[in-house]
């Protein structure tokens, strides 16, 4: 039953999110605003309850299962873009690598800046 | 003999009428993908997620219920992805006093970074021709799964496929983090799990917990503000 009302919390949440994203037309899904709404109530409310931290908990450790049924998609659909598989593959590659670099490389040297001035 | 096949697709066509056999693969292929992932010494390059798909895949296409079939019944589970966004907001709001504790660096860190990581993969895929399609689908890479489909959907691209970059960014992202940590000289474990949210998502940040708690807290940390960054910024950046 706790479980159950933690779920129904996060399911309101998301409902409320596709209200929102619906009635002020954002490009937006209904899943973030939800999320944006709950974060936002729980730091007005101050703390969290047990019930919502251990149902939001048992979905986040099956995010992967919910995932893989859209996964099992590519493997199906792999030869509608058998023409474009070398662009996504080096596009996927040297992009993720060149933003790695940079997000390691940025956020060190304003850390150590930020740290400098303390000292 | 054919008799047989008889009964066998009696019997698969009172199964499939409610989604109750597509839920019991889906449950049955998490659950083994786990138990291989440990027994084969939870390497970087193959998570869970892709173990689970190609079994999944297996089956679907060796029992000849056919995709279409068992994405109708996996619908029940699918739906659940809606909640579970809604989900990441609660350890969001749980790690608050390390996002006020290091604000600079994140701040700084996030619109740049997350910019760029869908930037540089548009920018080479759009150089070596990729079509609209392709480049919708590629842009939300480095977004958490339920928060991409939904941004693939809105920019016009195919969701199948924005999974399909999501599992292998995840993927490289974990290993060159990994990499450049150690060739940049990076040791702060806040910001090497900052880098494996920000840039692979859920793959990066089951990695992270491997690192430590407080590598995991700060890439769930950087999977949900770019996620929610890329939400907010990305539908309107996107000029095709």
């Amino acid at each position: 039953m706790v479980l159950l009302r933690g779920f129904l919390t996060l399911v309101v949440f998301f409902l409320l999110g596709e209200a929102v994203r619906v009635l002020a037309g954002l490009p937006i899904s209904g899943g973030v605003l939800g999320m944006v709404m709950a974060t936002g109530t729980l730091m007005l409310r101050g703390r969290v309850s047990d019930e919502l931290a251990s149902a939001s908990q048992g979905l986040i450790a099956v995010l992967v299962m919910l995932i893989s049924p859209g996964v099992v998609g590519v493997f199906f659909i792999a030869d509608q873009f058998s023409e474009h598989w070398l662009t996504v593959a080096v596009a996927l590659a040297a992009g993720t690598l060149l933003s790695v670099l940079t997000t390691l490389w940025v956020m060190n040297w304003v850390a150590a800046s930020e740290g400098k001035k303390h000292d | 003999m054919t008799e047989r096949s008889g009964v066998y697709n009696e019997l698969m066509s009172v199964w499939t009428v409610g989604p109750l056999l597509s839920i019991a693969m889906t449950l049955a292929a998490f659950l083994a993908a786990q138990w291989i992932f440990v027994r084969i010494r939870r390497p970087l390059w193959m998570p869970p997620v892709l173990i689970a798909a190609v079994l999944l895949s297996g089956v679907v296409a060796l029992s000849g219920i056919g995709y279409e079939k068992y994405q109708h019944g996996a619908r029940w589970l699918t739906a659940l992805l809606g909640p579970a966004t809604v989900a990441l907001g609660i350890p969001l709001y749980q790690q608050m006093h390390h996002i006020r504790a290091l604000w600079k660096p994140i701040l700084v860190t996030l619109p740049i970074a997350a910019t760029l990581a869908a930037v540089y993969s548009l920018v080479i895929a759009w150089g070596m021709g990729a079509s609209p399609m392709v480049l919708a689908s590629l842009a939300p890479k480095s977004v958490t799964a339920p928060i991409a489909m939904g941004v693939s959907e809105q920019l016009g691209g195919s969701v199948s496929l924005t999974l399909g970059a999501l599992l292998i960014t995840g993927v490289l992202a974990s290993l060159f983090v990994d990499w450049g940590a150690k060739w940049m000289k990076v040791t702060d474990e806040r910001i090497i799990g900052f880098a494996l949210g920000l840039n692979g998502h859920a793959v990066g940040t089951a990695r992270a917990f491997e690192i430590s708690p407080t590598a995991g807290a700060f890439s769930s940390l950087g999977m949900g503000l770019t996620g929610v960054f890329t939400a907010l910024f990305l539908p309107f950046m996107f000029p095709f």
